[in-house]
């Protein structure tokens, strides 16, 4: 028994009578311990009282031969007989009035006199038991301090709700992610994640997949990518140009550089390396924009969109490529990060209350009793002080960090451009005498004066309404650039959703012939500028924006009712870059599929622009249709499909930490056991392992396949690769090889044409020489100039089946080709199931048979290979002890065997993302394979069915042909 | 209440010399029970003695006892109780029998019982006293437990009512 029962015991059979006997005399253990009892009570009334204190009972032998006596008497006396009596009625009594100490009050009383919730309220006990019963109620009330804490009270629903209060909080919430400007908007609809940072919406709340691919492929979707991030440089071209070049190589495709993209008439995407590592350590891809040279000046200014895991890693290159070291501490505009949007054009904020870090005043509000909530525009996290630009003394170039200063729309789909030309309206030209009484703020009247830049707002108008007659997006030249300036497009909001079409009929001859020069050459180039790029003009509209609420008592002033706000107020036009966006531009199938248009817009506009989009019938998407989208376009997404970045590194580590989580969340019955289904990882790709593997096996197989030449089978790879445990490898291949991605893209086209069986049609026009013919020499020179390098293919699947991700791509044996090519519609091979070492051993390890582990364990390795490799088993078994503290059932243990011939068919790859694809009707799988094996795979293979791989998903054992496309 | 029932037979053990019952002690007694049981009832009786069977409370000088059976069978041991003619305690054998006073389902109501019939008895006894010394004493002690139990009356309304209850 417990301390604590013994105690409740002893409490509660305190006033119960005890047994009275005689202590032995012979023997002296009977009950002398019950000495408790042993008290001089006296027969007397008085001495008995004083001893009910005590103990419940006066026990029979009392030293002074009191109520019995203490020796054992000669004869019987009425008296001792009467006393005897008495003082058992005595114990009775107190045995049954005394309640036990334990029950509460009420539990004494009678059940006829017992009142529901009489513990809860004490005024229903009898008046006599209620002072007793309120000291019981405050003594456990006090006892109480364990419990948990009242919530603090809340203010009610009405005042949370009231207008500063709802700001405060929303700016309380923002300090840690930062918020987009539509938030608010896509909280309500969107399920949203916490990434990078940033508040993002994953995916509507309602069912949209199928309507937002069928929005990407016939009208439009629109998604806010405003979370990229911009960074501005700016400088001289040459030096700009200098610098920027060690960050990237021709080889990958066109520069910062690019003639095109120079003009600012293009934008231009690229992907960043290291400073002058190429094919190694890259970072990620950018997209840039040269703002177009103004005459006669060499200064330019640069654009960098980078993805936000991106941009840690790159300006801090930037930053040393162009050695801009000194942080500009923003001493005369502190709020870069949060500037006014105050509704109205009253006079300039207070300087000190723009000081003010938290929150800030409204300009209207005078008193200083209540600090009014100040909606935060752009970077809420970042503390006033925090650096945003850098100089450089030496090269004179400056880096500006732009994060969230510039709102970005991405219009997915053909009818995107309709979409635009319905929302908005080329600016109205201010007449001069307004323009002179409010000099002051808006930046339009002054724009107008100069009358260049009015003939230039002309051309660009022009442009933009002939865009209405294009058909479709995909029409325009990619990466086409349009600046313009339009009114606030709140004023002609459509009172219902309406959908926006394409106007093709309406155009003229004229009209037409300019089209064709807009589809051909894109945007003349001038017209690629834009006020959007000075900051005093995007500070300036976004200070002067016109609140909703003073919109609405405009509109509600108007004569008519429901028509538009004329003449335009003179703060509401807006600076905008529209930037084409490029649709599918590899592969012979669906080209242009998912082109689209960029708003690039000055922060604090967000609202202003987003719901009258949302008004012309687009379907709005989140983070999950983005990587749909370049899924569908078969390009790596950033930064799931870029492996060998820091960025990509860095995400499969959070992937794989999720879906282990997933993983671990199911009892483990239910479980997949992927060992069983000769899975090693199911969770992440080990590229580097993979990458390693297939290195050592060329070297080796290269040495002995001279003499084989052609008929080498992969069978007889897979026996070599079984001796060559990976701690072997690890030695060999030290000091370690960074795997990297195959960019180069000449490689490229030469691997695509490899690839592909020559008999295809849609084989590619060779400018000047055709490629060489696949031959072992080619290959060999070609893996001499790509060792340890991985290529991002995608695969077709030939039958059914839904690839998945971290699918296994895998090399089919010549019988599996035989059969495939007797029966095109054949299914595919199996593979047999795989027997779990592990488990077993789990059980054994949780009976505490631990000598029987190195013994098992040696037999496990390679499967039952254990003589062969003697030692790598016994540097298994060194680290056992921590790999069986988590071993998880079904999964492999942390040292995997060799990946590539794990398996009876050789792995050459896996799959990163993959689904059924609705654009081409069948599975479709994009991921990355080992250059080292493809080659190896493609020159044993005969010439008809070059390029067919087997796939299989992790939770399968069945193989699926697909096809294997290297797109360039 | 869900509980596990048992009856107490509240016992008055009856020796021809009376300074024998100082002698008792709650295992000699509970070894004649059982003794008795087993001897009337065979193995049957003494299984059942052996489950539940304890003896609750035993004052040597008024020899009064608790004996606690199962409620279930306790008519069996309690029929075996007649046959207890003596009981061994301390080496000595006692002659004695025993006369069951009452029947209660809880200690509770046997207490009350015991109150009763010890305030009868003592009343009984003051008017045969012999001598005045005698009878200071008892009334000395019927004062001593009348004093302190001062609201008798309640309890044997409430011993009624529970009596009634049952």
């Amino acid at each position: 028994m417990s301390a604590a029962k013994a105690k409740m015991r002893e409490k509660k059979m305190r006033n119960q009578p005890v047994s009275v006997q005689h202590p032995s005399s012979s023997h002296g253990e009977s009950r002398a311990e019950n000495g408790g009892g042993q008290s001089d009570a006296r027969p007397s009334s008085q001495r008995q009282r004083a001893a009910t204190n005590r103990s419940g009972w006066i026990r029979g032998h009392q030293r002074d031969g009191g109520g019995y006596a203490r020796e054992m008497p000669k004869y019987i006396t009425g008296g001792s007989f009467a006393r005897a009596r008495a003082a058992e009625v005595n114990a009775m009594l107190k045995a049954v009035t005394k309640t036990a100490a334990s029950s509460h009050l009420f539990q004494g009383l009678p059940k006829h006199m017992r009142r529901r919730a009489m513990s809860h309220n004490t005024k229903r006990l009898p008046r006599r038991l209620r002072d007793l019963a309120n000291r019981m109620r405050e003594k456990s009330l006090q006892a109480g301090p364990k419990k948990k804490k009242e919530p603090a009270k809340n203010k009610s629903r009405k005042a949370r709700r009231r207008h500063g209060n709802l700001l405060l909080e929303f700016n309380r919430r923002q300090r840690k992610n930062i918020w987009l400007e539509t938030h608010i908007w896509h909280a309500k609809r969107f399920h949203m994640v916490k990434k990078w940072g940033y508040c993002l919406g994953d995916r509507p709340t309602y069912k949209c997949y199928r309507p937002c691919y069928r929005a990407m492929s016939s009208h439009c979707l629109l998604q806010d990518l405003s979370y990229y991030c911009c960074i501005e440089l700016k400088g001289q071209e040459d030096k700009l140009l200098a610098a920027l070049s060690q960050l990237t190589s021709k080889e990958a495709g066109p520069t910062f550089a690019a003639a095109m993209c120079l003009s600012g008439a293009r934008r231009g995407s690229v992907t960043v390396y290291k400073a002058g590592q190429y094919p190694t350590q890259p970072l990620g891809p950018v997209t840039y924009l040269w703002r177009p040279p103004t005459a006669g000046l060499t200064h330019r200014q640069l654009w960098i969109w980078a993805h936000p895991t991106l941009k840690q890693d790159l300006l801090p290159e930037l930053q040393s490529v162009c050695q801009c070291s000194e942080a500009v501490v923003p001493p005369v505009q502190p709020e870069v990060s949060c500037a006014e949007a105050d509704p109205g054009i009253q006079a300039e904020p207070k300087p000190d209350s723009k000081l003010k870090p938290g929150a800030k005043r409204k300009k209207s509000c005078k008193d200083a009793a209540e600090p009014p909530a100040k909606k935060i525009l752009g970077d809420g996290t970042r503390l006033p002080g925090t650096p945003v630009t850098w100089k450089s003394s030496s090269t004179g170039i400056v880096i500006n960090d732009l994060t969230m200063e510039i709102v970005r729309y991405r219009l997915i789909g053909p009818q995107s451009h309709s979409v635009l030309t319905d929302t908005l309206e080329a600016a109205t030209v201010c007449d001069a005498g307004r323009t002179e009484l409010e000099s002051s703020s808006p930046w339009w009247p002054q724009h107008c004066k100069d009358q260049s830049n009015m003939t230039l707002h002309q051309q660009q108008t022009d442009v933009f309404n002939i865009l209405k007659g294009v058909c479709s997006t995909g029409e325009v030249p990619p990466g086409t650039v349009l600046g313009l300036t339009v009114d606030d497009p709140r004023l002609n909001l459509p009172k219902t959703k309406v959908k926006a079409v394409p106007r093709v009929s309406q155009l003229q001859e004229a009209d037409e012939e300019k089209r064709r020069e807009l589809m051909l050459r894109g945007v003349p180039q001038p017209c690629c500028q834009s006020s959007l790029w000075e900051q005093s003009v995007r500070d300036s509209v976004t200070d002067n924006k016109m609140s909703e609420q003073e919109l609405n008592r405009m509109k509600s002033e108007m004569l008519v009712p429901g028509s538009r706000l004329s003449p335009t107020p003179p703060q509401g036009r807006v600076p905008i870059l529209l930037v084409h966006q490029p649709g599918k531009q590899v592969g012979n199938e669906l080209s242009c599929w998912g082109a689209g248009w960029e708003l690039l817009l000055p922060k604090g506009w967000g609202m202003a622009f987003w719901i009258p989009l949302v008004y012309r019938e687009v379907r709005v998407a989140g983070l999950h249709m983005s990587l749909k989208h370049s899924q569908n376009k078969a390009v790596p997404h950033f930064p799931h499909d870029y492996p060998d970045c820091p960025a990509g590194a860095r995400f499969q580590e959070e992937q794989e930490a999720e879906f282990l989580d997933k993983f671990r969340r199911r009892p483990p019955a239910k479980r997949t056991n992927y060992i069983k289904h000769g899975c090693l990882a199911p969770f992440r790709c080990p590229w580097q392992q993979l990458a390693e593997e297939w290195e050592l096996l060329m070297t080796e197989g290269g040495a002995e396949g001279k003499g084989e030449g052609q008929t080498q089978s992969s069978t007889k790879t897979h026996v070599e690769m079984e001796e060559a445990t990976p701690q072997q490898h690890r030695a060999e291949a030290n000091p370690p090889i960074r795997f990297n991605v195959l960019r180069n893209r000449k490689s490229l086209r030469l691997l695509s044409g490899w690839c592909r069986p020559t008999t295809s049609k849609g084989q590619r026009q060779w400018r000047g020489a055709p490629p060489p013919p696949l031959s072992r020499a080619a290959v060999t020179s070609f893996h001499s100039a790509h060792r340890m390098s991985l290529v991002w293919v995608r695969l077709t699947l030939l039958s059914k089946g839904k690839p998945e991700t971290h699918a296994m791509v895998c090399v089919p044996t010549a019988e599996d080709l035989k059969l495939f090519g007797k029966k095109q519609a054949s299914s595919g091979p199996q593979e047999r199931p795989h027997k779990d070492h592990f488990k077993c051993r789990m059980k054994r390890k949780k009976k505490g048979l631990k000598e029987a582990a190195p013994s098992l364990l040696s037999s496990d390795d390679g499967e039952g290979k254990a003589p062969d490799a003697p030692a790598a088993s016994d540097s298994i078994a060194s680290k056992d002890p921590q790999s069986a503290s988590d071993l998880i059932l079904g999964l492999w243990p942390d040292p995997l065997p060799s990946v590539t011939s794990h398996c009876t068919r050789v792995t050459l790859g896996w799959v990163t993302q993959g689904d059924f694809s609705l654009s081409v009707g069948c599975g479709e799988a994009l991921g990355f394979v080992s250059v080292t094996g493809l080659l190896d795979t493609l020159v044993n293979q005969p010439v008809e069915h070059r390029g067919t791989l087997l796939l299989r998903n992790p939770t399968s054992l069945h193989y699926r042909f697909v096809k294997l496309n290297i797109d360039v | 209440m869900v509980r596990v029932k048992s009856r107490y037979l509240l016992c008055e053990i009856n020796v021809s010399d009376r300074s024998n019952l100082l002698k008792l002690d709650d295992r000699a007694v509970a070894g004649a029970v059982r003794a008795a049981v087993a001897r009337i009832h065979g193995d049957y009786g003494a299984a059942l003695c052996s489950v539940r069977f304890c003896v609750k409370y035993l004052n040597a000088h008024t020899g009064t006892v608790f004996l606690r059976f199962p409620k279930g069978c306790y008519k069996l041991l309690w029929s075996a109780l007649p046959f207890i003619t003596s009981i061994e305690s301390r080496g000595q054998i006692i002659p004695c029998f025993f006369n069951c006073l009452h029947v209660g389902g809880t200690m509770r109501t046997c207490q009350k019982f015991l109150i009763r019939y010890n305030t009868q008895q003592l009343h009984q006894m003051l008017p045969k006293c012999k001598n005045e010394e005698e009878k200071r004493q008892i009334r000395e002690a019927i004062l001593s437990c009348t004093l302190t139990g001062r609201n008798d009356e309640t309890f044997e309304d409430e011993l009624m009512s529970e009596e009634d209850g049952e």
